[in-house]
């Protein structure tokens, strides 16, 4: 066991874990923040991808005890209690929402897109979200979504 | 029985932990545990393989509280880039992308960008896979590698690294701490391609090119081939066939000829068979030195 | 909150012992040590004997059976054989690890023509029909032969074409593995959250195996990550983990990982053999189709699919003569089950194919050929198979073709053929169709109705409750807004609320892109009965005939109304008339009505696409598409264009990508269950916004609720077809096996070429 101390979505917590335990398990077991899901467990579908120090990174692919004195921020960290972030807005209002699974890891993906480059071209959107995987949608009113959110954090 | 020991939920082994704060800390555990160790960098690789039960370290040696080893400076002979540095850092690094664009550009060209926020340069290459995008650029660039181990700091050129198959040149309880990565000629142009099945996948060939016109003909030029060899190998037939000549059509065409016998695809690779990756080694050949000769055009 | 997301608390964590072979007796199974760790463990003694088909849409006489909950003889590397279930997924790991199992390796099939020799190792060799236990011959789990029509109509046909292809046989990928958490309740009942797409036949299928009272069993509606028809079935790890659950009698999680998942379920692999002619006044003569279904190493739907194969085909466009045999074959692969379209996408591609070939042969445009061919408006049609029969009431086809060809200037599209450059261009037309619902006037083979409950709250807004489930379809969006169009209310006046098979009435399976139009259905049926008793309280209080009231939306007051026209003074809203239903004990305004859709009508789809080949790296691009689809009234434009995207995306990836071939050597997937090694397309290898254009035709399909019809399926069929008939455009070559990859690409050329 190790102890590490994460900030986690503002809040700075502690955890005994062991060398093993991956980020994404202590947000989702015991932290019970299960809007990082699970999709792949080897990198190829972002649907894990949470804000390590600000930066979009796979959840399943960093140890917990990696993340020691850092900054984890996930997905329920995005809105306040009464407001969605523009983001998830977005997402809402293009249609870009089908089954819902892929969501999460697309809004970090694109808050992080938009925080590097906040009125990116349709071609900077698809190479950034390409880490993201989605069935259903063919991606059409995902790339609308960000277009959108990008207009609403311009304005 | 190995279908019931993959889980990708979590990491199913067990494993001591180390953070060494040192390269000689680092030396030390790295010589004690010998094959039972593994070195955790970025872990894009290394966590994978460990939960497919493709690792099975009884030791994890994470070097990322060393300091000094994410850095990239500019030095008079070229970048000095430091193992830990981000694949992210170095495609996003506004130096590189002045100096040594190909650098950036295949960066660039891993993964996605939450992979290249994790994954490091060190990684990319100690992975020893024949496809590391990092691989060719360093080849054409000359690259030195530093490694560290029992004796201190010592140098290795980028060639002498990968022995093929899979093996690079570390001894027991050495490990990379970074490159060396020359400027390349002045007045040079260079261009990467890679042929993946989607725009977020390994390579199925990739290519690295360097080129500068004299006088209107080629004056340097080195080429480098990925994923269709046991390790990246040099183009050096195609090369030499390009030295001296315009930089016409024909001649492309002609060198591009050589690339085939440059190349050494396994027919059990399973993502394509060798005559694919040798017809597109070609055609990527044909694209990148395309790419990097009008680049080195628009030199003035 | 999806099933993978669920905890309880005293929860234990299950995992799966997987075969190691393709196919094998286990001779002994030690738990022994896994026990000692403390682990729960569950064999294959220790589950009810019964033998079942884990699919109950189709009624018991066409429905197969050969399934247990785990098996002594696994068929396929990665079947169930055991489990365990320990205190977290660590321990569970540890515990699975000391399982030891002694097997008797068994020959193996990776083929279906391969598995039909007479030296194959039987892979079954009895499974049930009923009570019956039948014989299986050669492998072939179940077969179907139908012939319609005149052999001399083919026979004497100008031009005769006869091809034979394969398909891919595609992973679903959805992103939610499949998953399940089951408690078990101090009355001897369990509940279930679990991924499916229908919560009744899980519980059905729970009480035939484990002989628990069906109304102890609840299974609760929770949102499902994806599905693609990957759990119209219900999933294994379900029935697995209701028998970890009840062994302990603490509630047990089954998280499937990716790599387990992709050896649970897997699409069709095809191979057909097609004879199709044509004369030359341009129409279609008749045609042959053989038809070898690979359908794994059980059946999910195999026989339903024999009929459903030749339904899509003949449907497609009109044959004069019919001759069809089809037989679903087993082999030592993950078991196959419907995958978006359910067989419609692999015919389609197949039809289309050869529609394009036959009018080269007479020397007719494609578009036209398909124009004067296609079964439309008026026309009998069974797509759903034989026993599922009805007459097309709305058809845009002829609109979303001719449409969609003046938008990409169709007629004057460069000839093909003619290019020899390294990028090669072409452009591909292809259309297609599926059922929504598999509704019928008459009772067929195939269980389809729905059913849903609706009541006014007392504030006047109102409570939607059904069984139908929702996987990122729009479904439930839709059925809002069908009840909120019929109460003239905004649709935020609607409340979907949580459901499971306690609180509401059977519902068959969101599948046969129903949802819409069959559930839809339901929703508009009680919707319609809830507006006749608001009429009558409502005349009640205004004194009033309850005919004659009217209804109207007060925006500014954000009020419903109802009101007796011209007569000053007489109008009541709907939150006085739930509040004087009350205070005078009227009781509830509210309606509960299952419902039956009597048809289920076509939604056509076509599609125009344009491709860019690069010769001499075989990667295929896509330029531009042109996607025309007719689905009566478009309830969500937004969610239905979202459709035509995602069926657009999947068709590219299956005309392309995907693929999940099986070693001999190892018996196992050659990806080794790696999605790594199982590649989709990503944002950046889709085509950009302005290139991709979607419309609908102006149609109304006079049995649908205001007019509507599905989408889901339709959207993706053509797809495939349209792919290849693109590249055959730009290439001069047709390929008849998918996915069209760039090693067969490059393979191709250089036979051309050299």
């Amino acid at each position: 066991m190790m102890e590490i101390e994460i900030t986690i979505n503002g809040r700075k917590r502690r955890f005994d874990v062991e060398p093993n335990k991956l980020l994404l398990n202590l947000v989702r077991d015991d932290l019970h923040l299960t809007g990082t899901k699970y999709g792949c467990g080897i990198g190829e579908c972002g649907a894990c991808t949470v804000h390590l120090d600000g930066e979009a990174v796979l959840s399943c692919m960093v140890l917990a005890v990696d993340a020691d004195g850092r900054t984890v921020d996930t997905i329920e960290g995005v809105a306040d209690v009464n407001n969605l972030d523009p983001v998830q807005e977005a997402y809402i209002e293009e249609g870009a929402i089908q089954c819902g699974f892929c969501t999460p890891g697309f809004v970090m993906t694109t808050k992080a897109l938009l925080a590097e480059n906040p009125d990116p071209s349709e071609a900077e959107i698809r190479e950034y979200l390409k880490g993201n995987y989605c069935r259903c949608t063919g991606y059409v009113n995902i790339v609308r979504a960000v277009q959108s959110a990008a207009r609403k954090l311009g304005s | 029985m190995t279908i019931n020991k993959v889980n990708t939920h979590i990491v199913p082994i067990e494993f001591e932990y180390h953070a060494p704060g040192s390269l000689d800390e680092a030396v030390g555990l790295l010589e004690r545990y010998g094959e039972e160790a593994q070195i955790l960098a970025g872990g894009t690789d290394l966590i994978p393989q460990m939960k497919q039960r493709k690792a099975e370290p009884k030791h994890v040696v994470n070097i990322k509280r060393i300091p000094g080893l994410a850095c990239i400076e500019e030095t008079p002979d070229g970048f000095r880039i430091g193992a830990l540095a981000k694949l992210r850092a170095v495609e996003l690094s506004p130096q590189i992308k002045e100096k040594i664009p190909l650098l950036s550009e295949a960066a660039q060209s891993i993964g996605s960008v939450q992979i290249r926020n994790l994954g490091t340069i060190g990684g990319n290459i100690c992975n020893a896979s024949p496809s590391a995008d990092m691989a060719t650029p360093l080849l054409v660039l000359d690259a030195t590698v530093h490694i560290y181990g029992r004796d201190g700091a010592k140098t290795c050129s980028i060639a002498e690294f990968f022995q093929g198959g899979g093996d690079i040149n570390l001894g027991r309880g050495e490990f990379v701490t970074g490159f060396t990565v020359p400027f390349p000629p002045v007045g040079a142009g260079s261009a990467f391609e890679k042929v993946g099945w989607t725009t977020f996948d390994i390579a199925t060939v990739n290519v690295a090119a360097v080129v500068t016109l004299k006088g209107g003909k080629i004056d340097h030029c080195s080429i480098a081939l990925g994923a269709c060899s046991p390790a990246p190998v040099r183009g050096v037939l195609a090369e030499a066939a390009l030295i001296g000549k315009e930089p016409s059509a024909e001649a492309l065409e002609e060198a591009v000829e050589f690339i085939a016998a440059c190349v050494e695809p396994r027919e059990r690779w399973r993502r394509a068979p060798p005559e694919y990756r040798r017809r597109s080694s070609k055609a990527l050949a044909m694209d990148a030195l395309s790419r990097a000769i009008e680049r080195a055009r628009r030199f003035p | 909150m999806f099933a993978s997301d669920m905890s309880l608390p005293n929860m234990l964590y299950g995992r799966v012992l997987k075969s190691a072979h393709s196919h094998a007796r286990v001779k002994a199974m030690d738990v022994a040590g896994a026990e000692a760790m403390g682990a729960v463990t569950l064999t294959p003694d220790e589950v009810p004997d019964v033998v079942y088909c884990p699919r109950l849409v189709s009624i018991p006489e066409a429905t197969y059976r050969d399934w247990r909950v785990l098996t002594d003889k696994p068929r396929y590397v990665g079947e169930p054989i055991g489990a365990v279930a320990a205190e977290s997924e660590e321990e569970a790991q540890r515990a699975l690890e000391a399982v030891e199992v002694e097997y008797e390796v068994l020959g193996a099939s990776f083929d279906a023509l391969d598995a039909m020799r007479p030296e194959a190792e039987a892979i079954h060799e009895r499974i049930y029909l009923e009570d019956d236990l039948l014989d299986v011959e050669s492998n072939v789990g179940c077969a179907l032969d139908i012939t319609e029509g005149d052999p001399k109509a083919l026979e004497d046909a100008d031009v005769v074409i006869e091809r034979t292809y394969r398909t891919n046989r595609r992973y679903h990928n959805q992103l939610e593995p499949k998953s399940v958490l089951v408690r078990p309740e101090p009355d001897g009942g369990v509940s279930i959250w679990s991924t499916t797409q229908t919560i009744h036949n899980t519980r059905l299928l729970i009480h035939d195996i484990y002989g628990i009272p069906v109304g102890k069993i609840r299974v609760y509606k929770v949102a499902l990550g994806g599905s693609f028809g990957s759990s119209i079935h219900v999933n294994p790890v379900v029935n697995i983990a209701v028998g970890l659950a009840l062994k302990s009698g603490r509630p047990v999680k089954m998280s499937y990982t990716r790599e387990e998942d992709i050896r649970d379920h897997c699409s069709y692999q095809m191979i057909f053999k097609l004879k199709l002619g044509a004369n030359r006044d341009g129409k279609l003569a008749g045609g042959r189709l053989e038809a070898y279904l690979d359908i794994g190493a059980h059946q999910i739907q195999a026989y339903p699919l024999l009929g459903c194969v030749v339904g899509w085909w003949v449907s497609l466009y009109k044959l004069p003569y019919v001759e069809y045999t089809g037989k679903a074959v087993y082999t030592n692969k993950v078991p196959s089950c419907a995958f978006r379209g359910y067989g419609n996408p692999q015919i389609t591609w197949v039809v289309e194919t050869m529609m394009d070939e036959l009018a080269g042969e007479l020397g007719v445009d494609p578009l036209d050929f398909r124009l004067n061919n296609y079964i439309g408006e008026g026309d009998l049609f069974w797509g759903q198979g034989p026993s599922v029969k009805s007459i097309i009431r709305s058809c845009g086809v002829e609109e979303i073709l001719t449409k969609g060809a003046e938008m990409v200037d169709w007629y004057n599209r460069p000839k093909a053929g003619a290019q020899t450059g390294r990028f090669r261009r072409g452009w591909g037309v292809g259309r297609g169709y599926h059922t929504s619902s598999a509704g019928a006037p008459v009772p067929s083979s195939i269980v389809d109705f729905g059913g849903a409950m609706l009541k006014m709250n007392e504030d006047g807004t109102f409570d939607y409750v059904s069984a139908l489930m929702d996987h990122g379809c729009g479904t439930q969006d839709a059925h809002v807004k069908i009840v909120a169009e019929e109460l003239c209310v905004p649709v935020e006046k609607v409340n979907i609320i949580k459901a499971d098979t306690g609180t509401t009435i059977y519902d068959v399976c969101t599948h046969a892109s129903r949802g819409v139009y069959s559930g839809g259905g339901a929703a508009l049926k009680v919707a319609g009965k809830v507006k006749t008793q608001i009429r009558e309280f409502a005349g009640r209080i205004l004194d009033a005939y309850p005919h004659a009231v009217r209804i109207r939306y007060d925006e500014e007051g954000d009020r419903t109304v109802v009101y007796a026209e011209g007569i000053e003074g007489r109008e009541v809203t709907y939150r006085e008339v739930a509040e004087t239903a009350r205070h005078k004990n009227w009781g509830t305004v509210s309606a509960l009505e299952s419902y039956r859709q009597p048809s289920c009508p076509p939604h056509f789809t076509g599609y125009f696409i344009e491709v860019e080949v690069d010769t001499w790296t075989g990667k295929v691009k896509p330029l531009r598409v042109v996607a025309g689809a007719d689905i009566g009234t478009v309830i969500n434009p937004l969610l239905a264009a979202g459709q035509v995207h995602g069926g657009m995306a999947q068709g590219w990836s299956m005309s392309l990508l995907e693929d999940t071939p099986y070693d001999p050597e190892t018996g196992d997937l050659v990806n080794g269950g790696s999605i790594a090694n199982y590649k989709v397309p990503t944002s950046n290898d889709l085509l950009d916004l302005d290139d991709f254009t979607v419309f609908f035709a102006d149609t109304y399909e006079p049995t649908g609720p205001f007019g509507a019809k599905g989408l889901g399926e339709g959207a993706l069929n053509p797809v495939a077809g349209t792919v290849a008939n693109a590249i055959q455009d730009a290439l001069g070559v047709r390929f008849f096996e998918l996915p069209i990859t760039p090693i067969k690409v490059l393979e191709a050329l250089r036979e051309k070429e050299g």
